[in-house]
């Protein structure tokens, strides 16, 4: 296939976590609200005035520093932040908002804040943490809309005078759908028999989406879902199997291209980070206030294993389920990052749910943060696609 | 073999090799003969236990139950080396708790489809997680609390340190990664194992403890809801629980879970029960804050496990439900007062007073004592004794019952040891030296339970505020569950080495320096 | 009389033979050295049986 005109400039938004549309948004003087988890809503964090940067470590190399603060046993997830914090990578956020979605996540910033990491030499930044929700249900809706109110609403409004009003909330919801309506057009080639995007192209685009701020990014989204339309697939795929790639938090795209380089075509994406649900457009409602609705449907699309009513817990596997016969995928990996506590016990669960019950051929793996070229990954996935292609001659066989 | 505290050498009692030791203690004849009679005691209480049919069928089917064949073992290693009040007030705790866990392991199999099936009974049953606060059920004085986990797991690993290995291998045969925490990852591989009664006309869990726990209860729901059809309320309490904007929401849950139970047993809120059940949480913390204020002193009374474990049951699983406990709470502290009046000493030297934070190594809950035995350090009070102290309201009136749901609210959220995990670093690095403060210790032993990140995520921090205010900070590493990972001697060598070479002290009972207890119960 | 006294003295006998037994049950530990006996039989019974082992 011919190469995507900006996939170079979405790669290069990668290399760093001060990128360049960040540093232009604080140009126009925008607020840079940085936050780590996926359950804090978006919309509310790309107000008028301020934008979304979702934190990252790209090119992670010794967590030397970070592992004698929080030990070789919490997720490089984490440890990566917190030496990429304390080496001064993430001094151009204006405040860090993050939910105590995982213990992990909530030592981290912690530890960012008691090491004192970040904020240096802005007046107004601050650190907010928020308690989420774990089930489903009208008390947690409740929760979700009070801990927004006081702590992303109010503190960007004090500190940074940011308008929270219902109309600006709306504005930001409107902006934020369109930009997941480009994603889920781009995406949706995906499920072309021959897709006329990668997996890799995919994931590189969707995840500037949450590293960068998005109103700089429409242009280039609009144009590349246009080039899209007339872009010729390759006549013969270099594909022997379909997989969906569920999961933990994945930033790394290097992930992405070797299971692609190892003959998997990645065609749906269901982990933190990913498209789906992440890029899920809201719809509101003229009769309910915003937030309300935005929470609702955060909480209602949420599918981190953090979620513990047990409708929310089986609808995991379901969602899968019926993401694999949307995109038509021929197995499954779920993988998670090791030290994980939540998706350690989701991955057992789900590998063997969806193996015993649904009937998907499915690999589990355990990976680390930056994966970069694993000779053990790529085995692995290599021997993944020969099964599945061994179940699908055996199937042909019996079918006749 | 002889009366005085400290005379014995209490390493000789182990044998190489052999699960048991060799005999029991020689403490004098007046401490000897009480300490028989209770042995005496338990021995009727298990007997009573096995002359039921079902309890003995129990045995051959339920794995963990092998373990019980180690109760009095349990009681000797914690009572090693107590003479007087020291050995009485041991005996009050341990004795009521194996009575407690005997009432539950037979109401377990009265219930249980598999073994007595007593559906009528069976109907009665609320099941509990076994870290779970049972605040939400002191208003349900006709139902059976029970909880699964708490014999086949928490109380078997007391038992017997290699307990949970079995259920530990079986969870990683099924996909579950080896860098969770063994507690919740046992329990998941008994329900696996399908080595749970079943038993209940309904069950609550919770988030009380920790990712891992929350995860392992869903591993243990999918059994419960979808095959045995037994429904399933989460109860979910805010992780930040200091905060204020998170109260009404703990409360409604605790709302909630009270509906759920009302429906799926048909017995309703009993309000007189209730604050029945809030007098005693209330005495048992006025009892507790005594004991701790006597620890403040230089005669500290009821600390290390003595301390550690009755907490745990009489705060958590207890939460005021049990008329005994409270006669427990008197009885041990008029022995406390005694012996505090008499200025009497638990090892022959106290040499330092040390603030036991962390979780402590479950397979290995005598270590407190080992500490004081062996170096002369004494564990003033450890992080999971370390609870709410708050005041429950215990006048019936309208008002009063709206703040009961805030209390028991408050009381689930500040579960042991999540009390101090979870609502951020202050609870966990901050009050640390606060207490040491308080309680004028000069050291921190802390537990660095391996696979809990909330605690290993501050690892840096309390090495930088130790070396900030100039007190001692020892390590000691464990897996929790499992002594594969780090034995009882890897765990005392951690010890040993800091005291040797950091503090350069001799130890008071060279014979407890290594001990030769890898194959022991 | 002697009845009574016949009465106590093997009342007395049983006590004093229920306590030497036991104690020396209780001092040497036999009781443990005993169950540490059985639970390698039992260990071997429960890997017999047979278990719907799944999620």
């Amino acid at each position: 296939m011919k190469d995507l005109k900006h996939l170079i400039f979405f790669e290069n938004l990668l290399l760093e976590a001060n990128n360049e549309l960040i540093r232009q948004a604080q140009a126009d003087s925008k607020v840079c609200v940085a936050y780590t988890c996926e359950n804090t809503p978006e919309p509310l964090l790309n107000l008028g005035g301020c934008f979304s940067a979702r934190l990252r470590a790209p090119r992670t190399g010794s967590l030397d520093i970070s592992t004698y603060y929080m030990t070789s046993f919490l997720c490089e997830y984490s440890r990566a932040l917190l030496e990429r914090a304390i080496e001064g990578g993430f001094n151009f956020a204006d405040c860090i908002i993050t939910p105590d979605g995982c213990s992990m996540m909530n030592r981290c910033i912690e530890n960012m804040e008691l090491l004192k990491t970040m904020g240096k030499g802005k007046e107004n930044f601050f650190f907010q943490y928020m308690e989420i929700p774990m089930k489903a249900d009208d008390n947690g809706l409740n929760l979700y809309v009070l801990q927004c109110q006081n702590h992303i609403l109010k503190p960007l409004h004090e500190h940074y005078g940011i308008d929270i009003s219902d109309a600006a909330i709306r504005q930001a919801v409107k902006e934020h759908n369109h930009i997941c309506e480009l994603i889920r057009a781009i995406g949706d080639y995906r499920k072309e028999e021959k897709p006329r995007i990668t997996g890799y192209e995919f994931a590189v685009i969707t995840l500037s989406t949450y590293v960068a701020p998005k109103y700089l990014l429409v242009d280039k989204l609009e144009e590349t879902l246009e080039e899209l339309k007339t872009r010729e697939p390759d006549e013969k795929s270099k594909f022997r199997a379909r997989v969906l790639v569920a999961g933990s938090e994945v930033d790394d795209t290097d992930f992405i291209k070797l299971i692609e380089d190892c003959g998997a075509y990645v065609c749906a994406d269901r982990f933190c980070y990913g498209s789906l649900p992440g890029r899920n457009p809201i719809v509101l409602n003229d009769e309910e206030d915003a937030l309300t609705q935005i929470c609702r449907a955060y909480m209602n699309k949420g599918e981190c294993p953090r979620f513990m009513n047990t409708d929310k817990m089986d609808h995991r596997r379901i969602y899968i389920d019926e993401l694999a016969r949307e995109y038509k995928a021929d197995g499954i990996i779920y993988q998670q990052m090791k030290f994980c506590d939540p998706w350690a016990y989701e991955k057992m669960m789900g590998s063997n749910i969806l193996r015993d019950k649904y009937g998907y051929p499915v690999l589990a793996v355990d990976r680390p943060y930056s994966i970069g070229v694993s000779g053990q990954m790529q085995t692995r996935v290599q021997a993944f696609v020969e099964s599945i292609e061994i179940k699908k001659i055996q199937r042909g066989a019996v079918n006749g | 073999m002889a009366k005085q505290i400290g005379a014995d050498r209490l390493g000789d009692f182990y044998k190489e090799g052999s699960r048991v030791r060799k005999r029991r203690e020689w403490r004098g004849l007046r401490d000897t003969l009480y300490d028989y009679s209770r042995w005496l005691w338990i021995m009727m209480t298990l007997a009573k236990f096995v002359a039921k049919p079902r309890n003995v069928k129990a045995m051959f089917r339920y794995r963990w139950m092998a373990n019980y064949l180690a109760v009095p073992m349990m009681v000797d290693r914690h009572t090693q080396g107590l003479r007087g009040e020291y050995l009485r007030i041991c005996h009050t705790e341990q004795d009521l708790v194996i009575k407690d866990v005997a009432n539950l392991l037979d109401a377990l199999f009265r219930g249980d489809r598999r073994i007595g099936n007593d559906k009528k009974f069976s109907d009665q049953v609320v099941l509990v997680d076994e870290n779970e606060m049972t605040a939400v059920m002191m208003g349900f004085p006709n139902l059976k609390v029970l909880s699964r986990e708490t014999p086949s797991t928490y109380v078997s690993v007391l038992l017997n340190q290699r307990a949970a290995c079995h259920y530990i291998d079986v969870a990683q045969q099924f996909g579950l990664a080896g860098d969770v925490c063994p507690m919740p990852e046992a329990e998941a591989g008994v329900s696996i194992d399908d080595d749970a009664p079943i038993l209940g006309a309904c069950a609550i869990q919770c988030n009380t403890t920790c990712d891992g726990s929350l995860l392992g209860n869903g591993v243990i729901s999918q059994r419960l809801e979808h095959e045995n059809g037994i429904p399933v309320f989460q109860l979910a309490a805010p992780l930040r629980h200091r905060e204020d904007d998170v109260q009404d929401y703990a409360a409604q849950e605790i709302r909630n879970a009270i509906a759920f139970v009302e429906k799926h047993t048909g017995h309703k809120w009993d309000w007189d029960a209730y604050f029945e059940c809030a007098k005693r949480v209330n005495y048992a913390t006025k009892c507790r804050m005594e004991w701790l204020e006597m620890n403040r002193t230089p005669y500290p009374q009821v600390f290390g496990s003595n301390l550690a474990l009755y907490t745990e049951t009489n705060y958590m699983a207890i939460c005021g439900r049990i008329a005994a406990f409270e006669k427990a709470d008197a009885k041990i502290t008029k022995l406390a007062r005694q012996a505090y009046d008499k200025k009497m000493m638990m090892a022959k030297e106290y040499r330092h007073r040390a603030i036991v934070w962390g979780v402590q190594s479950h397979f290995y809950m005598d270590f407190l004592l080992w500490l004081l035995n062996c170096w002369g350090i004494v564990p003033l009070t450890d992080m999971l004794s370390m609870v709410s102290t708050k005041e429950l309201v215990t006048e019936d009136t309208p008002e009063n019952r709206e703040q009961a749901i805030y209390d028991m609210a408050w009381l689930t959220e500040n579960m042991i040891m999540r009390n101090r995990t979870h609502g951020g670093y202050k609870v966990l690095l901050d009050e640390l030296w606060e207490f040491v403060e308080m309680f004028n210790a000069d050291m921190v032993i802390l537990w660095e339970h391996m696979s809990c990140k909330a605690l290993d995520g501050m690892h840096g921090l309390f090495e930088e505020k130790a070396r900030e205010k100039g007190i001692p900070l020892v390590w000691v590493s464990h897996d929790l569950f499992d002594p594969r990972i780090i034995s009882r001697q890897g765990v005392r060598d951690q010890i040993n080495s800091f005291m040797r070479t950091v503090m350069q002290e001799e130890p008071i009972d060279p014979s407890l320096e290594i001990l030769p207890d890898d194959m022991s119960w | 009389m002697a009845t009574f006294l016949l009465v106590l003295k093997i009342i007395a006998i049983v006590i004093v033979v229920f306590f030497a037994l036991t104690f020396t049950v209780y001092i040497f530990n036999l009781d443990m050295k005993l169950t540490a006996a059985i639970e390698p039989i039992l260990l071997k019974h429960y890997d017999k049986i047979d278990r719907d082992q799944h999620l």
